[in-house]
């Protein structure tokens, strides 16, 4: 077992001197920036090494800390070279058949996110509705949509405290955050390419 | 037998949240109510403006800065008030680094609304520095993980599980350093050009504290 470890932690030590040398050699910031991103899947890969339920935990905040830090270094970029902010208008992705493929797939996809339950759910029902959305180029308000997901969120937080603090009730706490995190991730996901930050009037 | 140097002395308290662990030792909560204190600091004080005056002769002037600018700056020194002092406090080694990771990437944050190119360009490669330090750094807490089987620095403290190899020591400490110690500080230099004075100085406090801390977590187990 350690044995094995040691080998992988071998194998991405080198992939992480092959990056780093890229990144040393590569003189355009925006190729830099491009490197990076592979350097960062580096540090998941030696924590995924691990090969546990801990190791599991530990990559989302890891991804997620690695995610933030690429998208601040994007939008210094983006100031720093002058790019200017254009409005994009949703994705307009053209479906031929408009009216019923899009909406059978989407059916398909969250009734089965549903079963699935939790985060993976949430992501496959969350794609389902991102079909729908960006083949009916929709123009509503999804404000709403926003503060559905904050609410899930704070369910999937409150479930934690009941984790917490009275732990004799965990299988409320557990349907909680499953469902939390299910409307949650559902929500955000399907806001994908439909909320561009402008204001729509 | 391996004697354990603490430097942090015997934890006078100790919170267990399922995995969130925060403990007290005497050198932490000073550490604590230091970034504490300044992140009070940033929140009440009135930032200065820069005053650039010509050589040579009697001419100067303030370089003016926009409120919207200054409430972003603001807003961004009291998150790397905030991540500090959780580093301060936290006693699990992958949280730490998650702190530390959070603090690089407020420092870059504080400087980035500035609308500077020189103070823009210098952000942005140090930001290269900071994301590319996570690797050891996350990598310097697995290799924690995986030899002694707990983050737990309690755990470490209390001498009970096997030793931690210096591999992960020196990984851990190679990441804190690339978040904005010396000798990656140098990088960090152009970025002092940025106005304002109170939130620029939350950089280097906030790298000074995480460094502090590190020595601390690097001499247990």
């Amino acid at each position: 077992m350690w044995g094995q470890y040691s080998y992988g932690i071998f194998v991405v030590m080198i992939a992480a001197a092959i990056a780093f040398f890229a990144l040393a050699k590569e003189r355009d910031d925006l190729h830099k920036l491009l490197l990076i991103d592979l350097v960062e899947i580096l540090s998941i890969g030696i924590i995924a090494l691990l090969g546990t339920d801990l190791a599991e935990a530990l990559i989302l905040p890891g991804l997620t800390v690695g995610i933030a830090e690429q998208l601040a270094l994007t939008q210094i970029y983006c100031t720093k070279e002058g790019i200017k902010t254009k409005s994009v208008k949703g994705l307009n992705i053209e479906v031929i058949v408009k009216a019923d493929a899009p909406l059978i797939l989407s059916i398909f996809l969250v009734v089965y996110g549903m079963i699935l339950s939790g985060f993976t759910g949430g992501a496959v029902a969350g794609l389902g509705l991102i079909v729908l959305f960006i083949s009916r180029s929709y123009q509503e308000d999804l404000n709403l949509l926003e503060m559905a997901s904050g609410i899930s969120w704070a369910l999937w937080i409150f479930a934690f405290f009941v984790f917490m603090f009275l732990p004799e009730y965990w299988f409320v706490a557990l349907m909680g955050a499953a469902i939390g995190i299910l409307l949650k991730v559902t929500v955000k996901m399907s806001l994908v390419g439909t909320m561009w930050g402008e204001n729509r009037d | 037998m391996k004697t354990v140097i603490s430097i942090g002395g015997v934890p006078s308290y100790i919170l267990e949240f399922g995995d969130e662990l925060v403990y007290f030792t005497p050198y932490t909560i000073t550490l604590f109510l230091l970034a504490l204190t300044f992140t009070v600091l940033a929140i009440i004080s009135r930032p200065e403006k820069q005053v650039d005056i010509a050589f040579g002769g009697d001419a100067y002037r303030t370089k003016e800065i926009s409120l919207s600018e200054m409430r972003f700056r603001r807003f961004m020194a009291i998150a790397c008030g905030l991540a500090s002092m959780g580093a301060m406090v936290t006693g699990d080694i992958f949280n730490f680094t998650l702190f530390t990771a959070m603090v690089g990437i407020t420092n870059v944050g504080i400087v980035a609304a500035v609308k500077s190119p020189h103070v823009q360009d210098a952000a942005y490669q140090y930001g290269l520095v900071a994301l590319s330090a996570t690797v050891p750094l996350f990598a310097g807490a697995a290799v924690y993980a995986a030899a002694t089987g707990s983050l737990s620095m309690i755990e470490l403290m209390k001498n009970t599980v096997p030793a931690v190899p210096f591999l992960a020591k020196a990984m851990l400490v190679v990441g804190v350093v690339g978040e904005g110690m010396a000798p990656f500080y140098a990088a960090k230099a152009e970025m002092f050009r940025a106005p304002g004075a109170p939130y620029v100085i939350m950089c280097s406090l906030s790298s000074l504290l995480i460094f502090l801390r590190v020595v601390e977590v690097v001499l247990l187990g």
